[in-house]
């Protein structure tokens, strides 16, 4: 009954996990091992927002540079990004404006929903938490902190993307949404940073 | 993975890199690796044979002569050939590169080729079989008929 489609992209640095952050979500299951993205890959998942079931699209591209100049296509009819860096790895910050420029140039979508997402709460910290909320504030997007390998707060990226999507006068959906408020700034406290697994 | 692999490459990105190609061709007589990768990609993923094949034999090339890149070389390789239902091609390409590395894409593409050869080999029974039924049917017929006539002429 999922023929609501809305389109996703993941994008941002190789390695900072990606793939990771969708694999928990779609399969919920971590792998230790770093697997290079080839290109893209795909994964979908039936989310249900307000009793309406909606197929989430889930475009994961690859962080490796060669890919670049051939992904231009794959922006298209996005209808949410998901920007994600490591929070062990400050490059991996800074390069986000790179990815938000390319987003820019390529998006048919002026109003395309940006979640920024600071993966690898599990881990030892470089970049401070406000330094990444500050980034999110000035693109307009929404800011999250997350750990792929803990679950933690995985799906609330996908659910707080989508929401905001559905949630957009811009979004056309069959019936008028409930007109669910979501603050772009909305931020879930992840007090627990660590975690044992 | 069905997704994946129905997804086509958009006719402006297709014609985009064939240009660049025969550009780089026309100009400097060869076509640089960037270039014959970036229009392989387009062609493995159109909607046409013809493409496709073109695609992998620019790959196969770029395997050959390029080991930097093999990794996306040997993937898209095994992506073409399961495009075109050249599975047993497509199925080696996938061996070929988990041998080498652990990779969850390379991994759901190998699952899914070995689904379309079990459901070939599936339908290719079941072809047989309903041949043998027929054919055990008309011996049927035949031995009922001989048995008849041999009846009438007692």
């Amino acid at each position: 009954m999922a023929d609501r489609a809305i389109k996703l992209l993941v994008i941002g640095e190789s390695g900072v996990g990606k793939s990771s952050l969708i694999r928990r979500f779609v399969e919920n299951k971590f792998d230790m091992n770093h697997d290079v993205t080839i290109g893209m890959d795909f994964k979908s998942k039936v989310m249900n927002v307000d009793g309406i079931d909606y197929k989430v699209a889930l475009w994961d591209t690859a962080g490796a540079e060669r890919f670049r100049s051939l992904t231009p296509s794959f922006y298209r009819k996005a209808l949410g990004a998901i920007l994600v860096y490591d929070i062990t790895n400050r490059d991996s910050l800074v390069k986000l404006e790179t990815w938000l420029a390319e987003l820019d140039s390529y998006s048919d979508n002026p109003n395309i929903a940006i979640i920024v997402v600071g993966n690898k709460i599990d881990q030892e910290r470089v970049v401070d938490r406000e330094e990444g909320r500050k980034f999110a504030r000035k693109h307009r997007a929404l800011f999250i902190e997350t750990s792929a390998k803990c679950d933690q707060f995985v799906s609330d990226v996908f659910k707080d993307v989508v929401e905001k999507i559905v949630s957009s006068e811009y979004f056309n959906n069959g019936n008028s949404s409930a007109g669910l408020d979501i603050a772009s700034d909305r931020d879930l406290e992840a007090s627990a940073s660590t975690c044992y697994c | 993975m069905e997704d994946l692999l129905n997804e086509v490459v958009p006719q402006e990105d297709l014609e985009r890199f064939e240009k660049k190609y025969h550009h780089e061709l026309e100009l400097d007589g060869e076509v640089t690796t960037d270039t014959k990768f970036e229009y392989a990609f387009c062609l493995v993923r159109s909607r046409y044979t013809n493409d496709i094949r073109k695609g992998i034999m620019i790959l196969e090339e770029l395997a050959r002569t390029h080991p930097d890149g093999r990794r996306d070389y040997i993937y898209y390789l095994a992506f073409g050939n399961a495009r075109i239902k050249e599975y047993s091609s497509g199925l080696k390409y996938c061996r070929a590169f988990l041998d080498i590395e652990s990779n969850d894409q390379v991994r759901s593409l190998e699952k899914y080729i070995k689904k379309e050869i079990d459901k070939e080999v599936a339908k290719g029974m079941a072809v047989a079989g309903g041949a043998a039924l027929v054919l055990g049917g008309i011996l049927g017929l035949g031995i009922a008929m001989a048995r008849n006539k041999q009846k009438r002429e007692k």
